[in-house]
């Protein structure tokens, strides 16, 4: 029975399991429940397509492109007319512009296009015309001319109009230009010149947050073409009022509002609160507080809002004097909230917005973590060279435009002209005021416009070319606007939102820590994008106008708002269609693949945008569970049949901007979708940025670690560019023998850092040795060095102008003198020079040797009469350069060229060749660095059983304390692709596994753990412990002891105060500070006090007279009148100077002498 | 030119005329002190110096 009953319950479980695979196989077709899900396969080959079409530098010239092809021309619509005061008949009227190629200023030049490296070298500034296109009224008719020149503007490198778009390898290499080169720079006097991105608060858009006192408050700042103002809804003492720079009161909500025409307490109530009693309750002080102010009708609310205007604030010309109520009305349309704009004087939209406003305002003072976010990415937007370019131009053509008016009136106010006034002689004749603006603006960083008081520094950086790295990893950088010393922590700190979107790794340490950061690598920023299609399109798509609606219709529950760009566009009843249909409508390419659309459940709000300044980036959409990108379209990617556009076009990814990466479900794997998902990742990888991504498995170390090696990934020595040898830079730093990392990460293939390395592959044995490596030292194998292991070059510039004086004598070169003693030969110091006394390329040149001999004439100034028989009018005076360094250098280059204004510049290109000394600074790629502390025979180093010698070898304390985990796999995995004949990865959250790295190590008959048998090279014992070794990636930084190497006994002397110089370029003196002071103080070694302070410092003798105590000659006081009591002393030198100080600010300071011994 | 600078007085020796070679073309040019840097084949104007005609030694370290 029981055994029936068993055997019925196996038949079931049978069944049972019979059934679930029938199932399996109907609706899994085949596979079982616990097979691997298919993924798709190398997803990660959309990011060099991406990175082909979009980002790192991309952003920049994006922006540059749009400024020059697009709102260059809504410039010149917004200020096309140029009208004179004297003649109402005449008008110049701008009708088109456009840039030209760039080209040089130089007329006669038989090729007028030219490159940015030929900009470099002549110290050029890289440019192209703009044109105008002109219709202007002369005598009686109206002539149309095309192509106007009216001034030069700066060509960013990369850009639609720069030379080297579109160019192949080989035609950039005749241009003398680097292929990996980023672009997205100017040439500007010969200078690379990035601008900056700038991070700023998003303009037009309402943020709520707690004042210095508490309050709450909502704030906009509003942005229109015409003016720039800030407006706060705030609360004070729980009543709400709204401020505004014009108005020098805080005007009472309700007042406002009913300055705006909404006349009755309901409808205002109504608009804020809609029925939500407690928003009444919060709200009805307000009321109150009106109705006892007494103001009931508009006209008596601007009446109250006149009264407070500021009196200078009232403008519109003189005589115009208008009541105070009109004023005010003039300020609430089109001051106050500028951007919501008022026609006809409809105030409906406007009073709709403050109600928005105070209900922010109303619902905070309620909760309060409705509060904004002001870190929040999403409220933030990257200003790039494109806009503040364009502020820019906007400023200098208004100028531009007024100086030419008043040119103009001055020509039309005579009564009788010669000739026919024609303004395009004028225009011609304009001079270089837009050129100079810009070239100003980008050389000096300085960026002062006086239509928006705009006042800012430091806008602009040299490009560092110190590595390709350096340059890379400064055209990713944003500089934040908040000063540096304040003391919360907010700003700087990892913001959850900046997710893949700005590196969490690359900042600087110290002062500008979190506020200067870097993009990501697939980050993307947006461009404006046109607004009139997408009003059209929500219309469209059932959302309703707002001004026909009353307040409790807006805030019911299932209304949202729609806000576009930050202005109210109208509700909508069913905001989850309404957001689904947009998306599909951008999915479809039917409008700009950059517009962002979110719901905003805290507010009841649709948010639309397509404002430039957002950061986006790419993301897989994820349907029905399933990610739209399948191996098929991998495999099609591959084949080149698709771009990452074609990707766009299909809607099989998308751009997500932060506030709607918010409202999204972004899955990290595709092993992680759920049914909510709505996007997966393309790759992890790509939150880190360009610099972060040269560290291989970043993910196992500790997070400062990557930081430190951002920073130092900078500074290493390395290639540069493949036009290297061509630059003539300041300074150039280049290694001999680089090579490209063991363990390299997908990062670098992308950004070609395997083309361009800064580093070698060294063997590392990590062990301790000899004592010398103590505090991250490192040994060094001289064998090695011999080799080339760390060999670097320096390579510096050394420039002259033969400059042309206002009195028509030049500065000149002068042949080698010959030697006093012997007129066959040249004296050692001028050996190197030639002829034409510039020294000879490929000369050896040693310290002091003089490699351009110039003279300068002794009178520049005044006139010299072309005859004169004064020998002295005309004579020269040598100003010879010579070389000054440690170490003897090569003459590798010496060009001559002429400047943009006719004088000639000579460039001297002197090289070094270092191999590495006792404390030269190495670093691995983990953030560990260390200065070379012994070099050691290749004898004496250790060896392994197969004989293989470290080149470095690295102390093992360096680990416990960093947990630098990722040097230690980078080892492995390098020894094990040594091993194979392979390189291997370490991209971020993945890249090849220790497991499989061990496998191939005992493969090749090593030790899994990565750690050979060594014998010691002195002893020919061997070592009592296994050693970890393998390569490594070892940079050489920059920083080397051959340039901070320094001392001196006797030296020279500041003038004034006749103290040691100060500082190693003037070989100065090391300074016994006031901490070391105190020391010598609080121990009492005064006589040591005495030598360091005085006797080795600027000792002094004076003769003091004893009667009236104050300096004397040497024997005569001529105070007194007498050789009486004149005692010899000695005192600081700066002593006698503040004595003498004293006395010519009528202090006398009298001395008075005792005996001591 | 006079070296002793300060009482360079006398007229001028005849200005030794060097060649230079032409960044663009490659072409040599004589340029002489004052004469304005441009290569008479294409107009170009930035010169190179000579590599020097004495030996050089280097030190192989």
């Amino acid at each position: 029975m029981i055994s029936k009953n068993m055997e019925d319950a196996q038949a079931d479980v049978k069944r049972g399991i019979k059934e679930a695979q029938d199932q399996a196989e109907a609706f899994f077709g085949g596979k079982g429940l616990t097979d691997p899900i298919p993924t798709v396969e190398d997803k990660w080959k959309l990011l060099p397509a991406f990175l082909k079409v979009k980002g790192l530098v991309k952003q920049h010239i994006d922006s540059f492109n749009y400024f020059i092809n697009v709102d260059l021309e809504n410039i010149i619509k917004a200020n096309e007319r140029v009208k004179s005061d004297v003649d109402p008949h005449f008008y110049l009227k701008y009708t088109g512009i456009r840039v030209g190629a760039p080209e040089r200023p130089d007329q006669e030049a038989m090729n007028r296009s030219y490159t940015p490296h030929e900009c470099r070298l002549r110290d050029l500034t890289y440019s192209a015309n703009i044109y105008v296109d002109i219709e202007y009224v002369r005598g009686r008719q109206i002539v149309r001319r095309k192509g106007v020149p009216i001034g030069r503007m700066p060509i960013m490198l990369r850009s639609s109009h720069c030379v080297l778009t579109g160019r192949n390898e080989l035609e950039l290499a005749k241009m003398n230009e680097c292929p990996l080169d980023p672009g997205g720079y100017f040439v500007v006097k010969g200078v690379e010149k990035v601008i900056l991105v700038q991070e700023q608060m998003s303009k037009n858009r309402i943020i709520v947050d707690v004042d210095r006192k508490g309050f709450v408050q909502a704030g906009v700042t509003s942005s229109t073409m015409e003016r720039k103002s800030k407006t706060y809804v705030g609360t004070k003492h729980g009543k709400i009022y709204l401020k505004h720079n014009s108005i020098s009161e805080d005007i009472p909500i309700v007042v406002a509002l009913k300055a705006m025409g909404m006349q009755s307490d309901k409808e205002i109530t109504q608009l804020v609160c809609g029925q939500d009693s407690k928003y009444i309750d919060k709200f009805s002080p307000n009321l109150e507080e009106c109705s006892s102010m007494k103001i009931f009708t508009q006209q008596q609310a601007l009446d109250y809002i006149g009264s407070k205007i500021d009196a200078r604030k009232r403008s519109f010309g003189p005589g115009l004097r208008r009541p105070a109520s009109e004023e005010a009305l003039e300020i609430l349309g089109s001051v106050v909230l500028a951007h919501v704009e008022v026609f006809d004087n409809n105030f409906r939209p406007k009073c709709i917005y403050v109600a928005v406003m105070t209900r922010r305002v109303v619902m905070a003072m309620l909760r309060g973590d409705l509060v904004d976010d002001r870190d929040y990415v999403g409220n933030k937007r990257l200003e790039l060279a494109g806009q503040l370019l364009s502020l820019l131009f906007e400023d200098l053509f208004k100028k531009f435009n007024s100086d030419l008016k008043m040119n103009i009136d001055k020509v039309l106010k005579k009564p009788n002209r010669t000739q026919e006034f024609d303004v395009y002689s004028q225009l011609l004749f304009h001079g270089d005021h837009i050129t100079s603006g810009f070239v100003r603006a980008i050389s000096s960083g300085n960026w002062s416009l006086k239509r928006f008081r705009m006042e800012r520094a430091g806008v602009t950086q040299v490009l560092s070319r110190l590595s390709f790295i350096a340059a890379l990893g400064m055209m990713t950088r944003i500089s934040s606007q908040f000063e540096k010393t304040r003391k919360v922590s907010g700003p700087r700190a990892l913001q959850p939102s900046q997710w893949g979107m700005l590196c969490p790794s690359d900042t600087p340490e110290g002062e500008a820590c979190g506020l200067v950061k870097n993009l990501a690598l697939m980050t993307h920023i947006t461009v404006d994008d046109e607004e009139a299609p997408l009003v059209k399109l929500s219309y469209i798509l059932g959302c309703e106008d707002v001004s026909l609606l009353t307040g409790p219709e807006v805030y019911l529950p299932d209304t949202f708002l729609v806000f576009l760009n930050g202005n109210i566009l109208g509700i909508t009843r069913h905001s989850a269609q309404f957001v689904s249909a947009f998306r599909r409508m951008r999915r479809a390419g039917r409008i700009s693949e950059f517009v962002s659309i979110f719901i905003s459940d805290h507010h009841n709000s649709v948010h639309i945008s397509c404002d430039g300044g957002r950061i986006c980036r790419p993301l897989i959409i994820v349907e029905n569970g399933k990610p739209r990108v399948r191996t098929e379209h991998i495999e099609q990617l591959s084949a080149g049949k698709l771009a990452f556009d074609d990707f766009l076009r299909m809607g099989l990814i998308e751009y997500l901007d932060v506030n709607e990466e918010s409202d999204s479900n972004i899955a990290l794997y595709e092993r992680e979708i759920i049914p909510e998902s709505t996007h997966v990742e393309i790759e992890p990888f790509t939150i880190l940025g360009a610099v972060a991504g040269l560290i291989p498995y970043p993910h196992h170390n500790q997070s400062p670690r990557n930081t430190y090696q951002c920073a130092m990934g900078k500074q290493a020595i390395g290639a540069i560019a493949y036009n290297q040898l061509n630059r003539i830079d300041t300074l150039l730093y280049l290694m001999v023998y680089p090579q490209q990392p063991m363990v390299k990460t997908k990062t670098i293939e992308m950004i070609g850092y395997d083309k361009l390395p800064a580093g070698q592959n060294a063997t590392v044995a990590v062990m301790s040795n000899s004592g010398y490596d103590i505090e991250d030292a490192l040994v060094l194998n001289k064998a090695s060095l011999d080799r080339g292991y760390g060999r670097c070059q320096v390579l510096r510039k050394y420039a002259t102008l033969l400059r042309q004086y206002p009195n028509g004598s030049y500065d000149r070169l002068a042949d080698p003198p010959v030697h006093p003693d012997d007129p066959n030969t040249v004296q050692e110091k001028y050996e190197v020079l030639d002829k034409d006394g510039i020294a000879s390329v490929g000369e050896r040149i040693k310290p002091g040797q003089v490699y351009i001999n110039k003279q300068m004439p002794t009178n520049t100034s005044s006139d010299i009469g072309v005859n004169s028989r004064d020998p002295t009018a005309n004579a020269y005076k040598n100003a010879p350069m010579s070389y000054k360094s440690g170490m003897e250098g090569y003459v590798d280059k010496v060009l001559m060229t002429t400047t943009d204004n006719d004088q000639t510049l000579i460039k001297a290109l002197i090289r070094q060749t270092r191999r590495p000394e006792l404390g030269d600074k190495f670093s691995s790629r983990h953030g560990q660095k260390g200065v070379c502390g012994i070099i050691i025979q290749q004898e004496d180093m250790p060896f392994s059983d197969l004989g293989v010698c470290p080149d470095v070898i690295m102390n093992p304390h360096g680990f416990p304390s960093r947990m630098t985990v990722g040097k230690m796999i980078e080892l492995l995995a390098g020894k094990a692709g040594v091993l194979k004949g392979e390189l291997q990865y370490g991209t971020a959250f993945g890249g090849s596994k220790v497991e499989d790295m061990s496998r191939i190590l005992i493969e090749n008959g090593f030790s899994y753990s990565g750690k050979d048998y060594v014998t010691s090279g002195v002893t020919g014992e061997p070592l009592s412990a296994y050693i970890y070794f393998g390569p490594v990636y070892y940079q050489k930084l920059k920083h080397m002891v051959m340039d901070k190497m320094h001392s001196r006994s006797r030296g020279p002397r500041a003038v004034l105060t006749r103290q040691p110089t100060e500082g190693r370029s003037r070989d100065g003196g090391l300074r016994l500070g006031e901490m070391e002071r105190d020391c010598l103080i609080g121990y009492g070694a005064s006589m040591l006090l005495l030598e360091r302070l005085m006797i080795s410092s600027d000792i002094f003798e004076i003769h003091v007279c004893e009667m009236c105590g104050l300096l004397g000659y040497a024997g005569w006081c001529q105070h007194c009148k007498s050789s009486k009591g004149m005692a010899k002393m000695q005192i600081p030198y700066a002593c006698k100077l503040l004595f003498q100080e004293l006395q010519s600010m009528n202090v006398i300071p009298r001395l008075q002498l005792q005996n001591v011994f | 030119m006079n070296y002793n600078a300060t009482q360079s007085t006398a007229p001028k020796a005849p200005a030794p005329a060097m060649t230079y070679i032409c960044a663009e073309c490659g072409s040599d040019n004589e340029i002489k002190p004052k004469e304005p840097i441009r290569c008479k084949e294409c107009g170009y104007r930035i010169m190179y110096k000579k590599r020097t005609k004495r030996m050089v030694q280097f030190e192989a370290r």
